[in-house]
């Protein structure tokens, strides 16, 4: 893994985030199985409140110690890899567009169909990554998205939305 | 974490074939609106509410492909939503209010799945069509349990329910849960003092009885009946009217216990369609059913026929819910 | 024991030109529909099996094997390639798979799998053609308070993968325990942390969580900080398996093999456990342990080796019992029973020539697998030497084809993207996502093994020790209190025999369980708490 680099500087506070995080989940958790009904099926000690009692109390926990963590001036290590400079802060302006590109799937698969949004998908996606090539990658978003869904369906028979393009695939 | 129920998946590979033929192409469409009674029905769309290759996803694509090939319909669009014991489709289905070619494919799941899951969309919202198919429980105990007869299970159940665990596969709410319930309740055991084992689908319960882990299991007969037939397990009774062929075990009301209960599926429309629009869904299975297509279907698959249509399927539909949502309620479950 | 010759017959009709062609063609179409998206080798399986009705049976069932493991293999080529699992068990190949492949050692992260599943198959179906009977008799006995001794010791190997924060990887195990959390409590019937939320009664795919954290956080990680200036393209290097890799690759095939098999024969034993142990076995067996979580190789081959071993496992209740217990075994069941084979006690001695054919086949198929693959390794590695903007935009493009195949729905596709969003979180902390990943997938196992034992016992606690469980559970006391108990004791006394050889005992006893090693863990992580009594 990469040594802790300079470039992700003034994340102690945003670390206490990731403690109040981990916190709210927690609360979130042993509130939830405090609401639980009591069964009337279940026999012995470990009702369906149990494990989440402890998870949550887990979580709690380990919110607390690395609160006291970070205050100590601990901090998480951002993960390397062989694609990733840690040297400037996030780009959150890719992050977003990529971002945007998934959720217009989820959003459009259905009216659209997936030759459709899987080809927005992937377009976008590379969009985002920094392909400066739309044409192409139009025409590999295209041969990715309509050959996958002929594989599907008229392969494997598994339905994928056609969406728009009912009656002309 | 969550398996599909392995039931399920051993008709997968049956399904397989038809899924392979079910879909194709996307040309046909159009509206089903004033269908003539005659002429082939066009632009169906039938709801599966769980996963491809499961009981109900079989029946479903079995259905279709009779209609279809029978030329009672065409172009029938079966697709899946599955979740939450298919409470997540039955939602999806009362949302299309007055949509005239929606079907969806349910069962006595479903009956209870709008219970234990404390679902907004009901049943009795919807508009029944017909019950289709249907198949025994069977209650089962290993080869070597002091238990040989029904009778001599419910003396040790009444007893001391507790230490009396019996298992099924399908979770509280669920067709092995309810028959293992209102057999309580009709020997005279609280369903509350019922120690319910659920498993997760029909080879773990199956290693549960092997094993000896509890005492009894009620699951569908389908799911022992070569077990019963080796001597591994012993069928103490079936929950149908009448036996089941090559099962060589009494009913239930042969010994002397008034419980018929079946797990059973059918079909229902979307609420709110005209009467003349529910009408011609009813002619539709009817024909379905009386075709030697669906006969030879039930044959392959060793489906049991349970045809029963329009209001009376309504009437049976709500008599199962008030049974299911009496001993549902009793486990704090509905 | 006839058992051999019976095996000889089965092979002489089974090998000739023509079924070797199915064969390969059954593996070919398996690698091939099993690396697609959301098509797990149970889907594979079921979606090929048509295409063998029409042959005759023996060319069926061979076909049909090659099939099985090809559609098995195709599984594990997409968590190395993309890092997008498309089944549990190949969730831990994926690990050390993937970090292999991005540093160029794709190829050779492919062929210890291919091997590796090749003799774990091979060998576990010869255990099952000797064995299965005898082991099918003690696998029923394998009782819920069993099982939870046994998780009880995987979770104490869990801390040898939380990191190198600790306080940060049991944040992630609590994260992966919560989600775990989600959906009805299968001995209640009540929902948790579903929220009214119909999609998520039935809990979250550990599929998806697995493409979540693993492939969408990421795409999204990486795309935060994308390298900018040109990026050299992932080497594919010597496409072959060093004299390095076979030598640290052979111990996990077969440490894999006798850890997967006994979890599979036994019902419900499944493969994600195992696999699991595999791996942090091979991490604390290995000379290398720093490449953990870097791609060792080990990583790969252990894991892989007891996906397999398992899945013949899995076989042995199948035909012995009529018992299958996971989704593929259903699958199988079907087809065989299309065969005219009614898997029962009785099937080895009634239809010798059929069981034999079959398991003939299931050698046949595995060889196929072997023959067609490894040359293809290097071939598949090569789809990683795409730009990165495609790379990413096609790992993104299909985990999102796969969590919509899956379940046909769009709430997938959110789920997945929160998960992802929760692995970029995870990624930008310091959280290690395998704790996580861990936590999903033993938590809901655990629950439920001991609820299930609490229910049959009637809620008495003694329901949880059986001879078994005592033992493992004697097992976990002495891990932990062993390394007290080395302090307390005079330097040059040492050793205590009665206690060593009880624990070499238990160790000899339990070493098919592979729970042992990962256990040790504990003791040897704690160094600096050994050294005052030096």
């Amino acid at each position: 893994m990469s040594s802790p680099s300079t470039g992700l500087r003034g994340r102690g506070r945003s670390e206490f985030g990731v403690a109040l995080f981990l916190g709210g989940l927690g609360v979130l958790v042993i509130v939830q199985a405090a609401l639980l009904e009591e069964s009337l099926i279940v026999r012995g000690p470990v009702g369906p409140r149990t494990v989440p009692l402890l998870v949550g109390g887990l979580l709690v926990v380990v919110a607390a110690v690395l609160a006291v963590d970070v205050l100590r001036g601990g901090r998480g290590e951002p993960e390397g890899g062989e694609d990733v400079d840690l040297t400037s802060g996030s780009d959150w302006r890719t992050i977003a567009l990529l971002a945007a590109a998934f959720v217009a799937n989820a959003l459009l698969i259905e009216p659209l169909g997936w030759p459709v949004s899987g080809a927005i998908l992937f377009w976008g996606s590379a969009f985002a990554l920094g392909s400066r090539h739309p044409v192409r990658d139009l025409a590999i978003a295209v041969v990715l998205s309509v050959g996958s869904w002929y594989l599907f369906v008229l392969g494997l028979g598994i339905a994928l939305p056609v969406g728009v393009l009912q009656g002309i695939l | 974490m969550r398996t599909a129920p392995l039931r399920s998946l051993t008709a997968g590979a049956l399904a397989a074939g038809l899924l392979l033929t079910g879909c194709g192409t996307t040309a046909e469409g159009g509206s089903a609106a004033g269908g003539a009674a005659d002429g082939p029905v066009s632009g169906l769309r039938l709801l599966v509410p769980n996963s491809p290759g499961s009981g109900y996803d079989t029946t479903a694509r079995a259905a279709a492909q009779v209609m279809e090939d029978e030329e009672l319909a065409q172009g029938i669009e079966v697709f899946n939503l599955e979740g939450a014991g298919g409470t997540v489709g039955l939602q999806r289905l009362v949302n299309e209010e007055a949509n005239a070619d929606m079907l969806m494919q349910m069962g006595l799941g479903v009956v209870g799945a709008q219970y234990s899951n404390r679902s907004e969309a009901t049943l009795d919202q919807t508009t029944p069509v017909a019950r289709l198919i249907e198949e025994a429980e069977a209650i089962v105990v290993p080869a070597d349990s002091p238990y040989q007869t029904l009778d001599q299970l419910v003396q040790a159940w009444s007893a001391d329910p507790g230490t009396v665990p019996v298992g099924g596969a399908s979770n509280p709410g669920g067709p092995d849960h309810l028959t293992a319930m209102l057999l309580a309740q009709e020997v005279g055991v609280d369903p509350t003092a019922v120690n319910y084992i659920a498993y997760d689908g029909g080879g773990e319960l199956l290693a549960g009885i092997l094993g000896g882990q509890i005492a009894a299991g009620a699951t569908g007969v389908g799911e022992v009946a070569e077990q019963a037939s080796a001597g591994e397990v012993r069928i103490l009774g079936v929950t149908t009217e009448e036996r089941v062929e090559g099962v060589d075990a009494p009913t239930l009301t042969e010994q002397g216990v008034d419980l018929v209960f079946t797990n059973w599926r059918g079909i229902v429309a979307a609420p709110g369609i005209s009467a003349e629009e529910a009408q011609r869904h009813v002619d539709l299975v009817t024909e379905m059913h009386a075709s030697e297509a669906w006969q030879q279907v039930l044959e392959e698959q060793g489906w049991t026929d349970a045809f029963l249509a329009g209001d009376e399927f309504g009437a049976f539909i709500d008599e199962e819910s008030q049974r299911v949502q009496g001993v549902l309620g009793e486990l704090g479950l509905a | 024991m006839g058992a051999f010759s019976e095996l000889a017959n089965g092979f002489a009709t089974a090998l000739t030109p023509e079924n070797l062609m199915f064969a390969l063609l059954g593996v070919l179409l398996g690698t091939a529909i099993g690396v697609l998206p959301g098509i797990g080798p149970a889907m594979a399986v079921a979606l090929l099996l048509p295409l063998t009705r029409s042959l005759d049976a023996t060319t069926a069932l061979i076909m049909f094997a090659g099939i099985y493991y090809g559609g098995m293999y195709g599984g594990s080529t997409t968590s190395i390639l993309l890092n997008t699992p498309g089944e549990s068990a190949s969730v831990v190949t994926a690990l050390e798979g993937n970090k292999m492949a991005r540093s160029g050692r794709a190829a050779q992260a492919l062929a210890t799998a291919a091997i590796g599943s090749f003799i774990a198959g091979t060998i576990a179906t010869l255990l099952l053609a000797l064995l299965a009977p005898t082991v099918a008799d003690l696998a029923v006995g394998v009782g819920q308070a069993d099982y939870f001794a046994v998780m009880v010791l995987a979770f104490i190997a869990v801390t040898s993968v939380l990191g190198s924060s600790r306080v940060r990887g049991l944040a992630a195990l609590g994260l992966g325990l919560t989600i775990g959390l989600v959906g009805i409590d299968r001995s209640s019937g009540q929902q948790r942390l579903t929220f009214g939320v119909p999609e998520l009664a039935d809990g979250i795919d550990v599929v998806v969580v697995a493409v979540g954290l693993f492939a969408v956080g990421e795409a999204l990680w990486i795309a935060a900080h994308l390298r900018r200036r040109p990026v050299e393209v992932i080497p594919v290097g010597n496409p072959r398996m060093s004299r390095e890799d076979w030598r640290r690759s052979w111990k996990p095939w077969l440490r894999g093999t006798a850890i997967g098999f006994p979890f599979g024969a036994v019902p419900a034993g499944g493969a994600e456990i195992p696999t699991f142990l595999s791996y942090v076995t091979e991490k604390r067996l290995s000379k290398h342990p720093e490449e953990f979580g870097h791609g060792a190789i080990e990583g790969v081959a252990g894991p892989e080796a007891t996906n397999n071993a398992s899945a013949a496992g899995g076989l042995v209740p199948l035909l012995t019992l009529g018992i299958p217990v996971t989704a593929t075994a259903a699958v199988l069941l079907a087809a065989i029973t299309s065969f005219g084979i009614e898997p029962g006690p009785q099937l080895f001695d009634n239809e010798p020539e059929l069981v034999w054919g079959l398991i003939a086949s299931l050698f046949i198929g595995n060889t196929a697998l072997l023959l067609l693959n490894l040359p293809l390794a290097p071939v598949w590695a090569r789809l990683l030497r795409i730009p990165r903007s495609y790379l990413y935009a096609g790992i993104l493009f299909f985990a999102s084809l796969g969590a919509y195949a899956a379940n046909a729905s769009p709430f997938d596709l959110f789920l997945l993207l929160v998960i992802g969003a929760l692995g970029f979180m995870m990624r930008r902390y310091g959280l290690p996502v395998l704790p996580a990943i861990i936590g999903a997938i033993l938590g809901p196992f655990a629950e439920e093994r001991l609820r299930t034992a609490l229910q049959i016992s009637n809620g008495e606690l003694s329901g949880l020790i059986t001879p078994f469980s005592a033992v493992v559970y004697t097992v976990v006391l002495l891990v932990l209190l062993w390394p007290l108990v080395r302090r307390l004791l005079p330097r040059r006394g040492l050793h205590v025999p009665v206690l060593d050889d009880a624990v070499h005992e238990i160790e000899e006893a339990h070493h098919h369980h592979g729970t042992t090693d990962a256990v040790s863990v504990e003791t040897r992580s704690r160094p600096e708490e050994d050294r005052p009594g030096r």
